[in-house]
């Protein structure tokens, strides 16, 4: 037997939804029709597990055949000459650009090109800078972005968005041209065509609910139709020919929320009646048009062909195309879709949008059709707002995909802040509570892991999730959609149908460089705004970054040097001087009236920080209700101030009172997660104030690997122009009241009190359970139980031997002599106070 | 009577003083004498190798981040 065939071939049956959304391997970026999925047999899953490494690899393949670094791209700058200085340049002279000759005007032009790489510096001091960031934006990627000179990069991405926007290759070329000190090098232009030819020839388009194959160009069309996958999967309608309208124009789409909108709704309310006269000479006109073109193909306006495939063949056909070099655009004509049903949802009178916020979003519907995406804005700068608005555009129903069940309400909220969506419209899909909509459209918020789940489901769960992929989805809001790994979304997206993606993110990357295949799966980059620019117009925070290094005492460092890496990290998130620090900065920045969060990924660090310092805290184990009197207290209550947090809080937690921000320990080098933890404070409602400052503080152990990581993390805020200061020295920390191991003993105590529960913990240091990565790797390595082998008489084996009664569950022989669970700090301290105040009446009485 | 041994005085920092004395506890032929947080006699004659022995204890926590650049560059030598 092969040993496919060993793969568990469990009985199909309509509960297993499960097994119907692993089996279906989308293509990037394709809702698959769900009629396939059904009649399965085991085996084909393992085929389709080894497909989908496949695709993997080729996407692998597909991106690194783009690098701009690649033969083809680089084989004729050999006239290059090296002189005696070229050396000096690094890399054997491959950085001398001198055969690049400056033109004579090159002081006016703010460009600057490396022709090897395609990086591009921009001098923002230069006149002409805010033009060619405009271009920059639409074509290149940002790399940084510090005060005065940005650098950007050409990448065959950016270069499709930029085509994806409607850009022509040619006015890259020639903007590009334009704007740069030298002639635009060979190897670019060839890099440019190359990489715009093929992008965005062909588009996939649903309309009325069948999926068309569309393309500008027929000749690319006819090609398709003659490739032997392709070719045979179109759909034949009568005759033959390749279907022929026009191109979508912006037309009378109005993003809401805009001055335009508000124009547009002012002469409507004015003059109702002319503006539909209008309307009608309009449709009329367009009429006559097409019936003139139809005969005599006119050339002037451009005209679209487009051939039908079934939907089950979506995903062949774009894995297909992507073999063939011309990656599939997916777009959305949702004013055209009659078939789905208008949600009533629109932006409330008084919502205005920011311009950035409209720019993004213009970008996706730049054509009048809604395209997929990814919006990458900092944290606190409206992220929501922005897919809100996309919402209300397309007018369909929405799902919202967030990464936890807190989230979830948050969105469920803005939405009913926003928007005039009647309020049992916007349901709620957790594993607390499963509603549906009440009419035939509506909005569904829900996070990725109760899509995901493999186990068997709850019933009503199901029920819900066949709900859910049994209809079809306007658009699919994917919230911090960094987080997610490439399988998971393969999978939600396979499961549920959308007509349009969108991603939001505010830090576009990922410690393992899976960020590329989210270009695949749901669209290139759409936007990315930049931070240095929204903190200057005041649309988030300015903030202060800071590096603290913290000394280690000798006794530390000693049991440092020898210890093993778990306890390093332990003692290094628990130096004394780290804490005095701490502790110096917290009551600095709370006699100042700030609010402060404090940040550590080491759960033991956590605890004992807070419990010494008589601070809340909130960690995985903190219960719901509990979690929400602690962060309602620190909202409201003026006596508490500080707020410890492990990394839980790291991402979508909004408190816009907090403005000073401590971290004391971190997970390794993750520039996302120093980035998401500043996102925090980013959001501080007094940022309008008068010279106001957030604050960010890393403290690091001196000569430890934090020192390491914390460069590595830093680089994507420095990136981004935040410049970060580094404190050797807290002025006057030792004369503050009451300082915490400030003489020796006190240290060596608590390095014994770490060391014995070091070992009293078996080596394994405390560690937090909810990850920030929603699917880490924990869970999936949960093994199922293996066979076991033992020796064993018959009569043993049957229990016919020393078997005994044995009691397995502790509590009940104890009778309900339960341990009591341990309480918080602050509760501790009330229990206490109130232990006291009793003796003291006693005392009183006697 | 009296011997008279060369050496060197070093002053460092105590994170890296804590280091020397775990380099010579394995055979004790560094230091002659530990004179306080700070400060340190060690034998002349070693000195060179217990800087490298030094640097390469510090690699991890110091290590420098190789530009991205320079690593395409490296690969594009190949």
């Amino acid at each position: 037997m092969p040993p496919k065939r060993k793969a568990p071939a469990a009985p199909k049956g309509p509960a297993k939804a499960g097994r119907a959304s692993a089996l279906s391997t989308p293509g990037p970026a394709t809702p698959r029709s769900i009629e396939n999925s059904e009649g399965v047999s085991g085996d084909e899953e393992v085929e389709v597990t080894a497909r989908e490494l496949e695709m993997e690899a080729e996407a692998d393949e597909f991106v690194a055949s783009w690098d701009l670094s690649n033969e083809r791209f680089q084989n004729h700058s050999q006239n290059r000459h090296f002189d005696s200085a070229s050396t000096h340049f690094g890399n054997k002279g491959q950085r001398d650009y001198s055969f690049l000759r400056l033109r004579p005007d090159h002081n006016n032009r703010p460009l600057w090109i490396d022709s090897r790489k395609g990086i591009i510096i921009l001098e923002k001091f230069n006149p002409a800078a805010a033009m060619a960031q405009d271009l920059l934006i639409a074509i290149a990627e940002p790399k940084s972005r510090p005060a005065h000179c940005h650098e950007y990069q050409l990448t065959p991405h950016s270069l499709y968005a930029a085509v994806s926007v409607g850009l022509e290759p040619q006015d890259i070329i020639g903007a590009l041209d334009r704007f740069l000190k030298t002639p635009l090098p060979g190897s670019i232009r060839e890099f440019i065509l190359q990489c715009t030819k093929n992008y965005g020839k062909v588009k996939l388009v649903l309309k009325e609910n069948k999926y068309y194959v569309e393309s500008a160009d027929e000749q690319v069309l006819q090609n398709l139709l003659k490739d032997p996958v392709i070719g045979p999967l179109r759909v034949h309608t009568g005759s033959n020919a390749i279907t022929t309208s026009y191109a979508p124009t912006m037309g009378g789409l109005v993003i809401p929320g805009t001055n335009n909108a508000v124009g547009v709704q002012q002469a409507s309310g004015l003059q109702p009646g002319e503006n539909k006269a209008v309307e009608g000479a309009k449709t009329n006109e367009a009429d006559v048009y097409a019936s003139l073109n139809a005969e005599d193909d006119d050339e002037e306006k451009a005209t679209i062909h487009a051939f039908e495939i079934p939907d089950s063949a979506v995903e062949t056909v774009q894995h297909r195309c992507l073999k063939l070099d011309l990656p599939i655009l997916e777009e959305y004509d949702f004013r055209n879709d009659y078939v789905n049903a208008n949600l009533d949802i629109d932006l409330r009178p008084n919502t205005q949008i920011r311009p950035y916020q409209e720019k993004s979003l213009s970008k996706m519907f730049g054509n009048g059709r809604a395209k997929s995406g990814i919006i990458v804005l900092p944290c606190g700068a409206g992220k929501t707002l922005v897919g809100i608005t996309a919402a209300c555009t397309i007018k369909k129903g929405v799902i919202v995909l967030c990464t936890s069940s807190m989230s979830v309400m948050q969105w469920r909220n803005e939405f009913l802040k926003w928007s005039n969506v009647a309020e049992e419209d916007v349901a709620v899909f957790t594993s607390d509570s499963k509603h549906k909509f009440k009419g035939n459209t509506g909005i569904i918020v829900t996070t990725y892991s109760m899509l995901n789940t493999t186990t068997k489901r709850a019933h009503d769960t199901q029920k819900m999730i066949d709900f859910l992929s049994g209809r079809e989805w306007g658009l699919m809001l994917l919230d911090e959609v960094h987080v997610v790994p490439a399988d998971v979304f393969r999978k939600v997206i396979s499961t549920i149908k959308s007509h349009s993606k969108l991603g939001l993110t505010a830090t576009l990357l990922r410690e393992d460089d899976k960020i590329s295949h989210l270009n695949f799966l749901i669209g290139p980059k759409l936007y990315e705004a930049n931070w240095m620019e929204l903190s200057q117009q005041g649309h988030i925070a300015k903030v202060q970054c800071a590096e603290v290094w913290c000394p280690m005492p000798s006794e530390f460092y000693d049991e440092y040097i020898t210890g093993r890496a778990n306890l390093r990290r332990t003692l290094s998130a628990m130096n004394p001087r780290k804490f005095q620090a701490c502790q110096y900065l917290i009551n600095y920045h709370e006699a100042r009236g700030d609010k402060v969060i404090v940040f550590s990924d080491e759960l033991y660090a956590l605890k004992t920080y807070s419990q010494k310092l008589q601070k809340y805290c909130i960690y995985g184990d903190t219960g719901q209700s509990e979690r929400m009197a602690i962060l309602s207290n620190f909202q409201h209550n003026p006596t508490v101030n500080t707020l410890f947090l492990s990394k839980i809080g790291d991402t979508s937690l909004d408190l816009p009172e907090a403005t000073v921000l401590i971290q004391i320990s971190s997970h390794f080098g993750s520039r996302r997660q120093e980035a998401q933890r500043l996102g925090r404070i980013l959001r501080a409602k007094r940022r309008n104030d008068e010279g106001f400052n957030a604050f960010f503080y890393s403290l690091v152990s001196k000569d430890t690997q934090e020192m390491f990581y914390s460069s590595k993390r830093q680089a994507f805020l420095v990136d981004q122009g935040y410049a970060f200061k580094v404190i050797t020295q807290l002025a006057n920390m030792e004369n503050t009241p009451d300082l915490a191991f400030a003489d020796p003993s006190e240290r060596r105590e608590l390095l014994t009190k770490i060391l014995s529960d070091y070992i009293a913990a078996g080596g394994e240091m405390e560690q937090d359970k909810e990850n920030d990565d929603l699917f880490g790797k924990e869970r999936r390595t949960k093994k199922k139980k293996g066979v076991r082998r033992t020796a064993g008489t018959l009569g043993e084996l049957s229990g016919g031997q020393d078997m005994a009664y044995v009691e397995q569950n502790k509590r009940a022989g104890q009778g309900g002599r339960k341990a009591k669970p341990e309480q918080s700090a602050f509760f501790k301290k009330l229990a206490r106070e109130k232990e006291r105040k009793k003796l003291q009446m006693r005392e009183a009485l006697q | 009577m009296p011997r008279a041994i060369r050496g060197i005085l070093v002053e460092c920092e105590p994170s890296i003083k804590s280091i020397i004395i775990n380099i010579d506890r394995q055979n004790h032929d560094y230091i002659i004498e530990d004179l306080d947080e700070t400060h340190l006699v060690i034998k002349e004659n070693m000195l060179v190798k217990l800087k490298i022995k030094i640097e390469d204890m510090l690699k991890d926590s110091y290590q420098v981040v190789p530009l991205k650049d320079d690593v395409t560059d490296e690969e594009d030598l190949i």
